[in-house]
């Protein structure tokens, strides 16, 4: 069964894609202007809503998220209060067992079927920079996704993104006019033993990604517009967004 | 008053009147042309090499930056941290803010804490596979015989427990990663 998508779809101005915002605790991107207006639910993750308070100074109205989740040990009081008194929903997770960014999947997994959407794809902002230990952290929840969520989740930061792949055939469009140079194959949690690739500069043929053994970085395209990736384990697929 | 032994690499990225200043400085530029690895592992390769014909004493390699930016970039630094073990005997750490990331082999570890530079948090990341046995001391949350894997338990924001010594036994590669004091 071949799963086929199209990673940077959301990010377009012409895009139909149903989606879903989150906003983690990360320097807050441009496109988040372009992705709020669209999305079908926005939330953000602890000390995001400060992101997005301070990003948006001057017409913070315009971008109230449906609610802020986590243990508030980052958002400032003031920007808490903020968006408690224009009606945002502030859902505290304490748990200190999870990351604010799995608590707030799970919530907006509730959302999501308490209202019946049809959501394709969970568009994060951040978690790609700063703490080292974050940015695992980040790439952890995607494998933990998968019990959270059926719907893909992508995470977008400044010109990176990843997206986990299932193990299976997927097959990626990538011909928006928004991919950048570079993207690659990280075969994070395990090695996967048999990976086959079609439109990449470098591509795989049934061979082995692992750490110590070969990770895909600085690949490319090879014009062809569509990636093919099969792999037997999951496989953190990461691209450049064009900035 | 900064000039380096060498510059190595590709040369994809250097400006050309940068590398035209260290060479006049008398800076070693070395071509390091191979596509099949990136210019971190091939640097380290050359390093070694020069630390054997001076027939120095090294005890650890410091690396500084790696950790931020492209995110498949940051994923090579960690790939370079696996692959170093067949090109240095020397322990290497990375470096870049507030992160600094080492790589520890299977078995015993004790690492000092108490230097009074460390910050807040540290962590555990079974980044190429799972390790299904680790025990750790000194951390506020400790590990007993526990399995760490993605999909199962991975240890972020961890942080000590006071004593200044933390201690990892592991049965495959696992990446220590802990705060910087800024």
């Amino acid at each position: 069964m071949e799963h086929a998508f199209t990673p940077l779809e959301p990010l377009l101005p012409t895009g139909k894609l149903k989606y879903c915002l989150v906003v983690l605790n990360q320097p807050l991107d441009k496109c988040v202007r372009r992705l709020w207006s669209k999305a079908l639910l926005r939330a953000c993750a602890d000390g995001g809503a400060n992101r997005l308070y301070d990003t948006m100074e001057g017409e913070r109205e315009r971008f109230l998220p449906e609610f802020i989740s986590g243990d508030f040990d980052s958002i400032r009081p003031e920007v808490k209060e903020y968006y408690a008194i224009k009606g945002c929903e502030i859902i505290s997770t304490p748990d200190q067992d999870h990351t604010d960014f799995t608590k707030c999947l799970e919530l907006l997994q509730k959302k999501i079927e308490e209202k019946h959407l049809q959501v394709d794809v969970i568009v994060t902002l951040g978690g790609l920079g700063g703490r080292f230990d974050q940015i695992m952290a980040s790439v952890s929840t995607l494998f933990q996704a998968t019990c959270i969520t059926p719907v893909p989740i992508i995470i977008i930061q400044e010109e990176s993104l990843i997206y986990l792949l299932q193990p299976g055939k997927h097959k990626m469009h990538v011909d928006t006019g928004m991919e950048g140079d570079w993207c690659g194959l990280i075969p994070v949690g395990q090695s996967c033993n048999h990976v086959t690739t079609t439109g990449l500069k470098w591509n795989l043929t049934n061979n082995m990604l692992g750490f110590g053994t070969l990770v895909s970085t600085s690949n490319t395209y090879d014009g062809s517009g569509v990636v093919t990736v099969e792999t037997d384990h999951p496989l953190l697929w990461t691209m450049a967004i064009k900035t | 008053r900064f000039l380096p032994e060498f510059i190595s690499g590709d040369f994809d990225s250097i400006r050309p009147e940068v590398k035209e200043y260290y060479a006049i400085k008398g800076c070693e530029i070395i071509s390091t042309p191979d596509q099949d690895h990136t210019d971190f592992t091939k640097c380290l390769e050359l390093l070694q090499k020069k630390i054997e014909e001076k027939h120095l004493q090294v005890d650890v390699i410091v690396t500084l930056g790696g950790l931020g930016g492209r995110f498949d970039q940051i994923m090579a630094s960690v790939s370079t941290l696996f692959q170093a073990t067949c090109i240095t005997p020397v322990p290497i750490i990375i470096i870049q803010e507030e992160s600094l990331i080492y790589l520890l082999q299977p078995g015993k570890h004790k690492m000092h804490v108490d230097t009074g530079m460390e910050g807040d948090w540290c962590g555990l990341i079974p980044v190429g596979q799972s390790c299904n046995h680790v025990t750790t001391t000194g951390l506020k949350w400790n590990l007993t015989n526990n399995m760490l894997g993605f999909g199962t338990l991975v240890s972020t924001s961890n942080t000590y427990d006071g004593s200044g010594v933390v201690t990892v036994e592991t049965d495959h590669p696992l990446l220590w990663t802990m705060a910087i004091k800024t």
